[in-house]
């Protein structure tokens, strides 16, 4: 090898001068590991007098009504059931409302950002709701943000059931509004507007939520029939969510 | 004051490039897709400071906005590849100032940043919704704003003399 293509190192003066870089790049390295904690707690510090305000309109109270009626159906029903059973505990302390800060057009289906953080008692695993529904779980926190990973991303599963035929299923995101329930069961019997609420028997977010409507059952699919299911919360024009913190058990 | 904020300044400017991709305003949107202004951001600096503070300015600010997003995908190869590339331009030859270069650059770097995001999501088998729209839209918006927002930060870090450190 010639020696003017040796491979040269650079003189340790160097090093020793650019170590605040790399304490910089450290610090960065940080940022991303704890999902842009710094960042986000500022952005949410700098936009709070711009955050969303009660002027949705009348389509907020119109979802909220809608939801609010088919919990309490649901809800009549379970309870009567459960009695029978066994005796449920409370699985949600006081629920939080918290503003959607960012959305992001290049994830627009798959997450989002919200006003409150670990201070105010938000955790990984939170579910999300947004008027008409839940939209999603909390994937992140910062202090004073959280991201929400929405059902539509592709990477969710939520298990959930179809309360009229109490028929479980696997709900799975598509990166689109839409999205797809693949039944456990060969015969589930449901079809086009049956509701689909989260499970009684899940251990991950509180019984019967209004998760969305079935749209289409495809019964060839294999190896067990699929349903198209639409959200029923509005995903795509929410400004305002609500937070359920989960009680971690003792 | 001004002395503070000539030292300084650029690192208040990279920081806005983090909260000015979560606010996304909407008055520098198109079709509801925002410009790149990580790549707004790194193009005059790269020119300005180098290569190496360009590819290394890249990977702190890829590692932030990382940070923001969930999925698995990165931007630290299109950003680190990019803040070396403009970089070595700009210590070659007259310095790159008029708006059609710019413009250009930032074009073909947001398109850059755009294809390696898309091809990642495709080798994940995650690649949905309108990509080809929302790359193009990116693209176009961000080359059409280069040429007022990388002039201005041109001429700022040149007066504050970033260059003259490397």
């Amino acid at each position: 090898m010639q020696a003017g293509r040796r491979l040269r190192l650079p003189p340790m003066r160097l090093l020793l001068q650019a170590w605040p870089w790399g304490l910089v790049l450290l610090a960065l390295l940080a940022v991303r590991l704890s999902k842009g904690a710094g960042f986000a707690d500022a952005y949410a510090l700098i936009s709070r007098p711009f955050w969303p305000g009660p002027a949705q309109g009348e389509w907020v109270k119109q979802a909220q009504r809608l939801e609010d009626q088919t919990r309490l159906r649901q809800l009549t029903a379970d309870n009567q059931r459960l009695r029978q059973l066994l005796q449920l505990r409370s699985q949600s302390r006081d629920e939080l409302q918290a503003p959607v800060i960012s959305r992001d057009a290049g994830g627009w289906w798959q997450q989002l950002v919200i006003g409150l953080g670990a201070m105010q008692g938000v955790q990984a695993g939170d579910p999300v709701l947004a008027p008409g529904g839940l939209i999603g779980r909390v994937a992140s926190v910062t202090p004073t943000t959280a991201t929400v990973a929405l059902l539509t991303d592709r990477s969710s599963h939520l298990g959930v059931w179809v309360a009229r035929t109490q028929q479980h299923g696997l709900l799975s995101g598509l990166g689109t509004s839409r999205l797809v329930l693949r039944f456990l069961d060969k015969d589930p019997g449901v079809r086009p507007g049956d509701v689909v609420v989260t499970s009684p028997a899940s251990t991950l977010l509180p019984p019967n939520i209004t998760v969305g409507v079935i749209q289409s059952v495809n019964a060839l699919a294999s190896p067990a029939p699929e349903a198209v299911v639409q959200l029923s919360a509005r995903a795509d024009a929410v400004d305002w969510v609500r937070v359920l913190p989960r009680v971690v058990a003792p | 004051m001004s002395g503070w904020f000539q030292r300084f300044g650029w690192v208040a400017s990279g920081a806005l490039v983090p909260l000015l991709t979560l606010a996304s305003p909407a008055l520098l949107q198109l079709g509801g897709v925002g410009p790149a202004w990580s790549v707004l951001w790194l193009l005059p600096w790269a020119l300005v400071d180098g290569p190496l503070s360009g590819a290394l300015a890249g990977l702190g600010l890829a590692l932030v906005l990382d940070g923001l997003h969930l999925g698995p995908v990165s931007e630290i190869p299109a950003l680190v590849l990019l803040g070396w590339w403009w970089g070595r331009l700009g210590r070659k030859g007259l310095p790159i100032e008029r708006s059609f270069s710019l413009g250009l650059l930032a074009l073909l770097g947001a398109a850059l940043l755009g294809l390696t995001l898309i091809l990642q999501w495709a080798w994940l088998g995650q690649l949905t919704g309108p990509v080809l729209y929302s790359w193009l839209a990116q693209t176009l918006l961000t080359a059409l704003l280069a040429p007022m927002v990388c002039s201005v930060l041109l001429l700022f870090w040149r007066q504050s003399g970033v260059g003259a450190r490397s």
